[in-house]
């Protein structure tokens, strides 16, 4: 019986001591939810403003326009987001690497900045779904007879010399598939290599290049799966239960609605605004 | 379950009966720890069966080729064998490597050498010339508060004792060491102030007690980061000043080779050396420095460069002129440089992601997938290259 007791006691004590780490501690999105509060959506309401940080050097995505103001797509979705629950968005400049530490001081509320998803930093931050995918893809001209990775055997295969698409080509080619593997210095060249010169049968490009070709109405497409997956997402502090909640949602109706197809086929057709 | 025969069936059925209904989860969970902790071990630490394998040599067309490996947080040993491997394929003879006092000597007198001796044994059995990095200091030689970049001068001699246990031990298989890192800024000192007397004072506490135990050995110093701060700069001191400060100070004769840092950031390898720009051949105005202050008859390392190819960073440059440059600067070495002993670029692969620009001046990705980079540099060490 007295046993018991101890155990009881020993048990009874774990608990509470992990309850009240769950509350106080840095792992206090994983328990009592009843009990989190998320500060930094009740500021934003507060505020009535979603302070936004981004590195305004990544066109489409993030740019200065000729007034110096910053523009893009991911300022269109982050305004596009806040209104959603009525708000406003301030919009925070910071370089690309400092971007998680700002977030982490509180300096900012959010990350809107073309941000790959880092499953390492899910301990420190929470994330959105992704909103765009980066990643390497495989480009041919519309109705080329190539529709997935296999098709590549025995074709001429253009790279950016040094590129992910280069990596992954040479990987390929290691792991047997025989293609022609045609390297050059720029994106630019690469795809041109495919249009113009039709020198290449296909090319393994990252999906910004390949969008922004796309949108000048370039018959390119994209066939296959993924080959290297960069999914670029929101990043949200820890606690941000509430404003997740709320950017998901925004998220997904702006998805379901067709507006964020819309708002990337604006930025990246070079277009100065969405109408 | 195996089959049991009668008697032990009994016995086996007696054991589990005595265990008392609320014992048995206890039970369960108890075996449950003892796996997991089973796996945790085979995860961790040395794996049986990593042999070091027979000896090898490297096959290279340029013996001034480098790479800084980065095998410090690298738990593993097949790893740390695999990345050594993959530097001596790639055609490189030379390694730079960091060997952290704190990780050696946590406590004053109690020594480590678990780690350093993986990499220094994988790494001699690949053929390959180890660069020893000193630095980084533990926690009872500094004050509390501190970084463990953090180092007062009266805590030299105990820097110097733990050089000298470490040429003492390694000193059959390694001649280089490089004393401290990048001593020309304030973050390379736990945050004080960047003094070219205070580093030349290290020397002086450290070159001595070396050379009398290991005559041999060479002595690397410098290591400066290349920068343009401007005079009374908080952060950082100009690398060229600095240089001339340390020669004033009286560090010529405490050091045998000058460790350089030669990061090209945008400017291609060919870029004219300027004392207002960071590029490549800012190698050769640190060299004309030792000239002047009666150092020709040394020699010098680059032990850091090289260039990045991070899509977003600003000092990057795009795949294509990172392997030109990268080549050529091999190229430069061997060719142009005979006062220059080998070219160790930063780096060859990184334990694991670190999300930021970093992970674009590596050669070999955190998955050991080899960048186009390594795979380019390769062939020209193998004269494959027009």
């Amino acid at each position: 019986m007295r046993r018991r007791w101890v155990l009881g006691l020993l048990l009874g004590g774990l608990l509470l001591a992990a309850l009240w780490g769950g509350v106080v501690g840095e792992q206090s999105h994983l328990l009592l939810p009843f009990l989190r509060q998320d500060t930094t959506w009740q500021a934003i309401q507060q505020r009535g403003l979603w302070r936004v940080g981004l590195d305004p050097s990544f066109p489409p995505f993030e740019l200065l326009d000729a007034t110096g103001k910053v523009v893009g797509y991911d300022v269109a979705l982050a305004e596009a987001l806040a209104a959603s629950w009525g708000g406003r968005v301030e919009i925070v400049a910071v370089g690309f690497d400092s971007l998680p530490d700002t977030l982490k001081a509180g300096k900012i509320d959010s990350i809107v900045s073309a941000y790959p998803f880092d499953e390492r930093l899910t301990q420190d931050f929470l994330f959105s779904t992704p909103y765009f995918e980066a990643g390497l893809r495989i480009a041919v001209q519309a109705g080329s007879p190539i529709g997935r990775l296999a098709d590549l055997s025995g074709r001429a295969v253009g790279v950016e010399w040094g590129s992910l698409g280069d990596m992954v080509a040479r990987r390929l080619q290691r792991e047997g598939m025989e293609m022609r593997l045609r390297s050059f210095e720029t994106p630019e060249q690469v795809l041109a290599a495919l249009l113009d010169q039709q020198a290449v049968d296909a090319v393994l490009v990252d999906n910004v290049s390949l969008r922004q070709v796309q949108a000048s109405g370039l018959p390119l497409v994209a066939v296959g799966d993924v080959l290297e997956s960069i999914p670029y997402v929101i990043v949200l502090p820890l606690q941000a239960t509430d404003l997740q909640q709320q950017v998901e949602a925004a998220l997904q109706q702006l998805k379901s609605s067709g507006t964020l197809a819309e708002l990337e086929e604006h930025w990246f057709s070079g277009q100065p605004a969405v109408k | 379950m195996p089959v049991l025969d009668k008697t032990r069936r009994q016995h086996y059925d007696g054991a589990v009966k005595r265990l008392r209904t609320w014992q048995r989860p206890f039970f369960g969970l108890l075996v449950l720890l003892a796996l997991i902790a089973l796996g945790v071990w085979r995860m961790g630490g040395e794996r049986p069966g990593v042999s070091l394998g027979p000896q090898q040599r490297v096959e290279t067309t340029n013996p001034k080729t480098g790479i800084h490996t980065r095998l410090t947080d690298e738990v593993e040993v097949w790893k740390i064998k695999r990345t050594l491997e993959m530097v001596r394929e790639m055609g490189a003879p030379w390694i730079v490597e960091y060997f952290p006092w704190a990780y050696v000597e946590s406590e004053p007198g109690r020594y480590d050498w678990t780690h350093a001796d993986h990499v220094i044994a994988h790494a001699h059995r690949q053929g390959l010339t180890v660069i020893a990095r000193l630095g980084f200091v533990p926690q009872w030689a500094r004050p509390k508060d501190t970084t463990p970049l953090y180092l007062d001068e009266e805590n030299f001699d105990q820097f110097a004792d733990f050089a000298v246990k470490f040429v003492e031990r390694y000193r059959s298989q390694i001649k280089h060491v490089i004393l401290w890192n990048e001593p020309n800024l304030a973050l390379e000192w736990g945050y004080a102030p960047p003094d070219a007397a205070k580093y030349t004072a290290l020397l002086k506490a450290t070159y001595p007690r070396i050379k009398e135990i290991a005559p041999e050995m060479q002595v690397l110093a410098g290591a400066l980061a290349p920068t343009l701060a401007p005079p009374g700069d908080e952060f950082a001191v100009n690398d060229l000043v600095f240089l001339q400060q340390m020669y004033d100070a009286g560090a010529g004769a405490y050091f045998d080779i000058l460790a350089i840092h030669a990061y090209g950031w945008h400017f291609d390898p060919d870029s004219p050396a300027d004392p207002e720009v960071v590029n490549f051949r800012r190698t050769e105005l640190l060299r004309a420095l030792m000239v002047e202050n009666g150092d020709s008859q040394k020699t010098a390392m680059i032990t850091e460069g090289g260039w990045n190819d991070h899509p977003r960073w600003t000092r990057a440059v795009r795949p294509a002129q990172r392997i030109l440059y990268t080549l050529r600067a091999y190229d430069i070495a061997q060719a142009e440089w005979p006062w220059l002993e080998a070219v160790c670029l930063w780096a060859l692969r990184f334990p694991w992601d670190q999300n930021s620009y970093q992970d674009y001046f590596t050669f070999v990705r955190t998955d050991f997938e080899p960048k186009p980079i390594y795979w380019e540099v390769q062939r020209q060490t193998r004269g494959e290259l027009p």
